[in-house]
Formats: structure tokens, C-alpha cells, sequence
């Protein structure tokens, strides 16, 4: 090649080379004018977080707050914790993340604590505290899990109400699957958790109910998941897929597909988060859906909860005032607490916060069992979904959720099962 | 392909003008602008890393922990009973054997289907090509659809009477349908390549068998199987590699599960290791404890399959 | 008839095989709703309402992704080739001991599999403040793929007689003339396989822009998909329309260069 054509070529590749330096992002919410901070939030997108939610809620709070550019930072999957740590191994930690669990992120040391008088705003500031430190607003409750069911075919069973306790339960999926319809929709797939809810569930009613402070004391080392009653719980699920009343076939369904296999009819009931309420307003079968909690053993009340999933700061961040302020903005302006409300169906914990009126019947009768139970004091934690210092170890609700699909899927015994929890627990602390 | 490594051309006989001194000012030119560069990239970012990867497997690197310490050979002694790593050797292997023997007898018998002149027979080789270039996310994504509970293999066998088989979500079977997905996208490039290994047999050995009676069978035996030889060796090695380097589909399609370790290989968990549970120090032990099992079995393949191989 | 067993038995297997193919390709241009529940039926009437839902999405997503698919692998593939066919090049004609062995250990680099230097990978890349940039996934792409490049061009030179590259010599001609007018030419089928391989492998690359790149400077192609699913589980049109759309390229790149491509992989092979 001549000199002309080389020199010509390296220059083309130098061009290229420099051009490859500005990179062509996502078309981020660039909002704000210039100068002043730059700021990275992490969010993740899920059928009731869409993107349009997101930007539209990020450009809420630059709009008051004219000094702040976000730059909205995408999960690829809804497990944005697990993205976090990779993000933050690989040197690229977010100044403001949603939900991701401040025990699995090394909290005290990459997370801001938040200050106490920072949190008047909130109804329980102490909420998810680990050692005493708050790391995540806690801006929400959501109740995990309700049992969200079709009244038509509760009727068509010959059921004529909820039930109340376990035995009633148990017979009512015996009458549904006698109709040809799943007793239960639980599914799985590569997020995995939708197969823990009816554990939560069980994990309340029998270890919970009479020992509220029990993670405490496994992370005390007091107890451990070999523990008669937490076995229990693990039986109690295995059982429902043994008796058929969970389709085990179900269990590769992602959380998405499992939604839509409740909203399209193929199961009876449906054990979610709270924030299913919205998905189920929106559907067209929003007025044959009801909603019921988990019975105990005797009919007493109980229903679990978690308060928490709000925003955190990087420790790190280069513009820690500024991501603090965007982070306590975003979480107490009301616009976005109402279409947080309308699109994931939250209870925002906020002092003087009252939802929006004109909310569907899905949500308004979650709230409502929500509230029953608040003033009955019959709340307790929910399992695998703390965050808090009474939160699994890092890295163990990946374990817990195989474990359950494992005693789902008849692979191991919740005796073997809970045993290898306590190993992973061991190699985890 | 075969023997480029070994050979050497026989040397010219170099005119004294062209002769010179060792290390010439000249050859350091020709080297540093030939070969330099490649070499600083290669060693940069592939022959670095992995000495800074023995470096962690010997300390209990965790980036959460500010204090890191040197703990010898415990990585590697926790890893011979650590069963979540017993689990995913057992489980590559399994895929390992798949992947290796099942593209490769289908492509050779699609190959020799396909070993014939014509617009058609191109055609059909290409639409088998197709999925070797498609993402792996692509055809993850529209296998999970088609192997879903509700899926349209499900609904077929529905309709056929037999009722629907949980592909993805039953423990036992979720490994196989990971393998054949992954095997459906492979077979496309041993197809080729057998193909190209067919087309170098000369017409003369197959007239020449012909001549002396052999049927189909013994021709094949006989003239093909041998001279396919080196595809043989390039689909085994190939699909040697791509099995253990497996991480893509694993991630889309079933995320390690359903339940514990079924489809988790040790590729996998050397990244949910390093990555999700942040224990890099005893990730970078295992993938190390990879590297040297990869290294072994593909120098074995080559080994054992090389020998077989017949020079034209 | 024993002459149309062979063409029948290829339709059979064919259609068998490009099922999935047939299911990307009519959900595609299905109307949305109608997909989930009858998947396999053809698309009547077509649309093309799920290509146009993808190419029009706010943010940008696919026109962004494929913006930097292009860039991260159009600039790899020629800085590998460039460099691989040099080093190789180099390594072919050079008998000494040293370049014996630097020849072995690059070789051993192709069955590496990329988790071992990932981990690691992210600190070196930190050492030259390349993390998350383009230029960071280009250079790791280049080191990665340099063994195979190595590879393919040594072999081929191996079948180029030194004599003409010593003619061009004694003309009077460099080193470097001599290889890019003498020996290049001659190395385009080597070329061409390199080149399509390398820009199928960056193309359809997930986990290494999963981690080197980062959600701070966007998406790839693929890495583009796997955020989409998650988001469009429900709406599989404009699932179908990703795939279908991502998948374009290289598919137009591998049917335009198909002769050589085979003629690539097996060049050697032919030649014994």
C-alpha cells in the first residue's frame, strides 16, 4: 500500500477511533439546563414501570429542580440489585438506585445514611434500618402476599367466600381443581421469585406469627432454617404442589408470563405483592378479582408486610448533595407518589399521604385489607423480602428462591431443602 | 487446517545481501510494527488478566470487604466439597457430551443429504446457517416461547393427545431442553463444515471404490468417514469450547434454575460467583480450576482426533 | 422414487428444523394480540405495525443500540484484522525459537473462555480508565479475538511462497510495502472469513457489553434485546419486531458473503 493510502487509512481509523469515544446512549431524560450536577439513577422496567413512568416521573422533579441533570440508567432484568453489584464491581455505581437491597450492596460502605432529620417527612424512619442506619427511604409498604383470586370461579365451585382459615383454603382447591381449573398460579422463570410467595406466606403463618423477631435471631445465629416450624412452612408448600393445587409446569413462567397466566384465566388464585393491584386494574377482569390473605392455621388474623423500597444514595457519588436532594424530592412530590400508586399500586408510607380518589377496585380493596389489618395489629414481616438488618444475607435470596422451587418441584425433601440453606447461610456470613 | 502448525516451509536459500544481524534496528522496526501491536493487545487484555486472576484466586477478594487477605490454596481446597461447584461440573458435563455429540452426527448426516449441486440444496444449507448467526438472546427468547407451558409445542402435543411436558420448568428435563436449544443453533456450522470436508473428497476414490464393489455403506466407511476426518476435528473442538464457554442462553432462558443448580454450569457459576455474590477471590480460583480443565480436554480432543486425520 | 428421496428428506428436515425460524418470521408481521394465542398460524393479514412500534419507541432504544453495534464492531473488525493479519503474518515467516512459543500462547488464547478474564478484566480496564467506554469493549474485543485472527492468517500465509515476497524485496521494497502489495492481496479468502467471523462474534457479543459497557453509555444490539424482553413480555409484537429488526444484519451481511464464508472456514481444510 502506498504511503498516501496508509497515511489516509490511519487517519479514517483515528477519526473512527475518536468517534468511538462519544457513544450514542439511550435517549436519556437529558432534562434540565446546563451546569450544575450530573446525576446516574438506576431504575429497572417492568409491565407496571414503564419507561414513559420513569421519565415522565425524573422529569417532574428536574423541572422544579432546574440544577440537576439525571441520567436514567436501565436494568436489563428486574433483578437490579444483582445489576448493582455489577455495576458497582465493575466501578460504575449509581448516584441514586431504586430498590435494590441495601444488605446485599455492602450498605455501610457504599450507601449514604440517611440523617434523621431528613426523614420527617416519613411515617416509619426507622424503617429497614441496618444497625440502626437507614440506607433506603422507606417510602412504601406493600403487602406480600395477598391472595388475589377469580370470583368467578370461586363461585362456579360452589365457594361462596373467601376462606378463613387454612382447612377452608385447602378444601377450596380441592373444589377448584375438581371444576378443571389450577388452584394456584405461581410461577418462576429466570427472576425466580414468583415461586416465593406462597413461602412468605406460610413463613408468616408459622414461624412469624408467634416469634415476630425471628430473622433477627437468625442473624444472631439464635436459629436456623432447620427450625421445626420453618420446615413446616416448606412442607406446607410442598404439599400444595403434591396435591396438585400448584401446576408445577408453571414454574419456567417469568414474572410477566405468570401475571398474564392469572389475567388470562389459567388459575384460580394468586399469590402476589400488592403491587399486582395495578396490573389487575388494568385489566379487563378487574371486577372478578378479589382479595384475601393467607389464612392461619385457626382463622386469626395476620398479614405480611414490608415497608422500605424507596430510593438510595451511592456513599460515593461525586454530587452527593445534589443526588440526596433529587432522591428526597422524587419520593415526596405528590405526583409522583399518586402515579407511583396508580402504576404499582404502592401505599406510600408519607406523613399526611392519602391516595388519589378514582382507583380501582383491585387497589382500593387491597388498601382496605391493608388497613384492616394495621388497625387489628395483625402485620408481620415478609419473608425473603426485608432489607433490613432483619434481611436474609446477601446472596441468599437467590438460594431461598431455588429452594422453594426445588420443594415445589419434589427435587429435595424441606428437611434436605432447609438444609441447604443453613450451609449456604454459613458460607454466606 | 490441518497441518499449518506443525509444517514449516522448507527454507529458500536467502541471497547474502538479505542476510542480517539478529536484532537489526531494521527488525525491530518490522517488529514492532508487525507484530508489536497484536501482541500488546493479546497480552494486555487476555494474558494480564489472567495472571491477576491467579493473583485473587489466592486471596479471599470480596470488593464489599475492605480487608483483603491472602489465604493460599483455600480457595482451592473449599471447591473440592463445595457442592453448588460439584453440581455445575457435573451439569457441563452432561451439556458438554450433548453438544459435542449431537450437532455433530446430525450435521454429518444433514451434510451428507445436503452434498449435492444446486440452487435448492445451497438454499436449505443456508436456512440451516441462520441460526449460527442469530443472537443468542434472539433464539433464547423464542425458544423459552415455544418450549412455555402454554407454548406451541405444547399446544402441538396437545392436539397430538399426549398432553404438555414441562421442557423448562421440570428439573429433569430443563438440562436437555437448554442442550437441544443450544444444539438447534450449533448444528448450522457443522453442517458447513462437513460439507466443505465433503467437497474435498475427490470424485476418483469414490469411482475408484465403485469399481471395485463397494455399496453405499462401504463406500462411506471406507472413503468418506476417513477424509471427513478433519471437520470431525474442527466440529469436535468447536463445540467443546462453545459447551463450556455456555453462558448466554443459561442467563435468558433459565437463570440457573429450576431449583437449584439444574442448568447451572461452571461457567455460570464462576460469574453468579464473581459478580452476584461478589466473592471474586474464590470465582477467579474456580474459573482458573476451568481454564485448566477446558485446556486439558481440548488438547485431548485435538490429540486423539488429529491422529486420525489422513494426509491427501 | 430413490431420486426424489433425497430432496423430499431435505424438505422434511428443513421445515422441521426452521420451525423456529417460521415463528420469529410470521409473529413478526402479526397483528400484536394475535400472537400469544395462536403462534403458529401464518401472519393474514400481514403488518407491519410491530417493525414500525420498534423504530418509533421514545427512547430510542433500537436506533441507539444498533448505532452502537455498528460502531463497537465495524471498528473492531478492522482494527483485528489490521493487527492479526500482521502478527500473523510475522509469526509464519519468522523460524525462531521465540516465535515459536509466542505462537503457542497465542493459539492456547482461543480456548479461553471469556469468564475467566472477566472478572479481572474490569480491574485492568480501570487501570487505563477504560471502563464503560466503547473504546475499552473495542480493545478487550481486539485481544480477545487476535488468537483466532492469528489463526486463520498465519495458515494462509504458510501457503504463499516466500519467493515472492523476497522478490518484491531485493526490488527494494519494505517490509510493510512488501505485505500490504504484495501479501495482503493474496490473503483475501483469509480475510474474508476473518472478517465475517469476527463481525458475527462482536455483533451477536452479550455478555462482555453486558459488563464492559454498562447501562451508562447504552445498549448493544443484543444487550438492547435482553432489556427489552423484560419490558415487552406482554406486548410481543414489538418483542417479535426487536428480534426480527436485530436480527437483520448480520443475517444480510452472512447471505451477501455466503460463498465465503465456507470457503473461509475450510480453506485450509481443502488444502490439506
Amino acid at each position: 500500500m502506498s504511503h498516501t493510502r496508509r497515511s489516509a487509512l490511519a487517519v479514517a481509523l483515528g477519526a473512527l477511533l475518536a468517534v468511538g469515544g462519544c457513544t450514542v446512549g439511550d435517549d436519556t431524560t437529558d432534562s434540565g439546563s446546563g451546569g450544575g450536577a450530573e446525576i446516574t439513577f438506576l431504575t429497572f422496567e417492568t409491565p407496571n414501570l414503564t419507561p414513559q413512568y420513569w421519565d415522565a416521573a425524573i422529569k417532574r422533579i428536574t423541572d422544579k429542580h432546574t440544577d440537576i441533570r439525571v441520567k436514567k440508567l436501565v436494568a436489563p432484568s428486574a433483578d437490579r440489585t444483582g445489576y448493582a453489584k455489577q455495576l458497582l464491581a465493575s466501578g460504575q455505581f449509581p448516584d441514586v438506585m431504586l430498590a435494590v437491597s441495601p444488605a446485599e450492596i455492602g450498605a455501610a460502605t457504599n450507601l449514604y445514611a440517611w440523617q434523621p432529620g431528613e426523614l420527617g417527612e416519613f411515617l416509619e424512619p426507622t424503617g429497614g434500618a441496618i444497625d440502626g442506619k437507614v440506607y433506603q427511604l422507606p417510602t412504601n409498604t406493600q403487602t406480600i402476599p395477598n391472595v388475589y383470586y377469580r370470583k368467578s370461579m370461586f363461585t362456579e365451585a360452589g365457594i361462596t367466600a373467601p376462606p378463613t382459615t387454612y382447612a377452608e383454603l385447602l378444601d377450596a382447591s380441592a373444589k377448584l381443581k375438581a371444576k378443571g381449573h389450577t388452584p394456584f398460579v405461581v410461577g418462576g422463570g429466570k427472576e425466580a421469585f414468583p415461586s416465593v410467595l406462597p413461602l412468605t406466606a406460610t413463613v408468616a403463618t408459622e414461624v412469624y406469627r408467634q416469634r415476630k423477631d425471628w430473622m433477627d435471631k437468625r442473624r444472631a445465629g439464635d436459629v436456623t432454617f432447620t427450625d421445626p416450624a420453618f420446615v413446616k412452612a416448606l412442607s406446607l408448600v410442598r404439599d400444595l404442589s403434591t396435591q396438585g393445587y400448584i401446576d408445577r409446569k408453571m414454574i419456567s413462567l417469568d414474572y410477566a408470563a405468570t401475571e398474564q397466566a392469572f389475567l388470562k384465566g389459567r388459575g384460580a388464585m394468586y399469590p402476589m405483592g400488592s403491587w399486582f393491584a395495578a396490573a389487575g386494574d388494568k385489566s379487563d377482569i378487574k371486577a372478578d378479582i378479589g382479595v384475601f390473605a393467607w389464612p392461619t392455621a385457626d382463622g386469626a388474623p395476620l398479614l405480611p408486610a414490608y415497608t422500605g423500597g424507596g430510593l438510595e444514595v451511592s456513599a460515593k457519588s461525586k454530587n452527593l448533595e445534589a443526588a440526596k436532594k433529587f432522591a428526597l424530592a422524587f419520593q415526596l412530590d405528590k405526583d409522583n407518589l399518586d402515579n407511583s400508586v396508580r402504576s404499582d399500586a404502592l401505599f406510600p408510607a408519607i406523613k399526611g399521604y392519602s391516595p388519589p380518589a378514582g382507583l380501582g377496585p383491585v387497589f382500593t380493596a387491597t388498601y382496605e385489607l391493608w388497613q384492616k389489618h394495621v388497625a387489628g395489629k395483625s402485620i408481620v414481616k415478609a419473608f425473603s423480602w426485608e432489607t433490613g438488618s432483619d434481611s436474609l444475607l446477601p446472596g441468599m435470596t437467590a438460594k431461598v428462591y431455588a429452594a422453594t422451587q426445588d420443594v415445589i418441584l419434589g427435587k429435595a425433601t424441606p428437611e434436605k431443602a432447609a438444609e441447604r440453606l443453613d450451609t449456604e447461610w454459613s458460607k454466606a456470613a | 487446517m490441518t497441518a499449518q502448525l506443525a509444517t514449516r516451509p522448507a527454507r529458500a536459500a536467502a541471497p547474502a545481501a538479505v542476510r542480517r544481524r539478529r536484532w537489526s534496528p531494521e527488525k525491530l522496526l518490522h517488529f514492532g510494527v508487525f507484530a508489536a501491536p497484536g501482541l500488546l493487545v493479546y497480552g494486555c487484555f487476555v494474558l494480564l488478566p489472567i495472571l491477576v486472576s491467579v493473583g485473587y484466586s489466592l486471596t479471599n477478594y470480596n470488593p464489599f470487604n475492605p480487608d483483603t487477605e491472602f489465604v493460599g490454596l483455600r480457595n482451592y481446597k473449599l471447591l473440592f466439597t463445595d457442592e453448588e461447584f460439584l453440581t455445575s461440573l457435573r451439569v457441563t458435563t452432561v451439556l458438554t457430551v450433548i453438544l459435542v455429540v449431537a450437532p455433530n452426527v446430525a450435521g454429518l448426516l444433514i451434510a451428507l443429504l445436503l452434498d449435492k449441486k444446486g440452487p435448492f440444496y445451497n438454499a436449505w444449507r443456508a436456512v440451516f446457517f441462520i441460526p449460527v448467526v442469530l443472537s443468542s438472546v434472539v433464539v433464547s427468547v423464542v425458544w423459552t416461547r415455544l418450549l412455555a407451558d402454554d407454548g406451541a409445542i405444547n399446544q402441538v402435543l396437545g392436539w397430538a393427545g399426549i398432553g404438555s411436558v414441562g421442557w423448562l420448568s421440570e428439573p429433569g428435563i430443563a438440562l436437555y431442553s437448554l442442550a437441544w436449544i443450544m444444539a438447534w443453533q450449533m448444528l448450522g456450522f457443522c453442517v458447513v463444515v462437513y460439507l466443505a470436508g465433503l467437497q474435498s473428497v475427490p470424485q476418483e476414490l469414490y469411482e475408484a471404490a465403485s469399481i471395485d464393489g463397494a455399496g453405499a455403506l462401504a463406500r462411506f466407511r471406507n472413503v468418506t468417514w476417513p477424509l471427513v476426518a478433519p471437520a470431525l476435528t474442527i466440529n469436535t473442538v468447536v463445540m467443546l469450547i462453545t459447551a463450556f464457554k455456555a453462558y448466554d442462553h443459561i442467563q435468558v432462558i433459565t437463570n440457573g434454575g429450576p431449583g437449584t443448580g439444574t442448568t447451572a454450569t461452571v461457567a455460570f457459576v464462576v460469574l453468579q460467583t464473581g459478580f452476584t455474590a461478589n466473592r471474586q477471590g474464590y470465582a477467579s480460583a474456580m474459573a482458573l480450576v476451568m481454564l485448566v480443565i477446558i485446556a486439558t480436554a481440548s488438547a485431548l480432543a485435538l490429540k486423539l482426533l488429529r491422529r486420525r486425520e489422513v494426509e491427501l | 422414487m430413490r431420486q426424489a428421496l433425497r430432496p423430499l428428506t431435505t424438505l422434511v428436515v428443513g421445515a422441521v428444523f426452521a420451525v423456529p425460524l417460521y415463528v420469529v418470521l410470521a409473529n413478526t408481521f402479526k397483528h400484536g394480540p394475535d400472537i400469544a394465542p395462536s403462534p403458529m398460524s401464518p401472519p393474514w393479514p400481514p403488518t407491519l405495525d410491530n417493525l414500525t412500534a420498534v423504530m418509533s419507541r421514545p427512547d430510542r432504544l433500537f436506533w441507539a443500540s444498533l448505532a452502537n453495534s455498528l460502531i463497537v464492531t465495524s471498528l473492531s473488525v478492522v482494527v483485528l484484522t489490521v493487527l492479526s493479519a500482521m502478527l500473523g503474518h510475522y509469526l509464519a515467516r519468522t523460524h525462531s525459537r521465540w516465535a515459536r512459543v509466542a505462537t503457542l500462547v497465542l493459539l492456547s488464547g482461543l480456548m479461553i473462555p471469556p469468564q475467566v478474564i472477566l472478572l479481572p478484566i474490569v480491574r485492568v480496564l480501570q487501570l487505563f480508565d477504560l471502563m464503560t467506554t466503547l473504546q475499552g469493549l473495542i480493545l478487550f474485543n481486539v485481544g480477545y479475538y487476535v488468537p483466532f485472527g492469528v489463526f486463520v492468517f498465519a495458515g494462509f500465509v504458510r501457503t504463499i511462497p516466500r519467493e515472492l515476497e523476497e522478490a518484491a524485496a531485493i526490488d527494494g521494497a519494505g517490509p510493510v510495502r512488501v505485505f500490504w502489495r504484495v501479501v495482503f492481496p493474496l490473503l483475501r479468502p483469509a480475510t474474508a472469513s476473518a472478517v465475517i467471523f469476527f463481525g458475527v462474534w462482536i455483533w451477536n457479543d452479550f455478555l462482555n457489553p453486558l459488563i464492559i459497557l454498562g447501562p451508562g453509555q447504552g445498549t448493544t444490539v443484543t444487550t438492547g434485546i435482553y432489556r427489552a424482553v423484560g419490558q415487552f413480555q406482554v406486548d410481543f409484537g414489538t418483542m417479535f419486531g426487536l428480534m426480527f429488526l436485530a436480527s437483520l444484519p448480520p443475517l444480510v451481511f452472512f447471505l451477501l458473503l455466503q460463498r465465503h464464508f465456507v470457503k473461509g472456514l475450510t480453506g485450509g481444510a481443502a488444502k490439506g
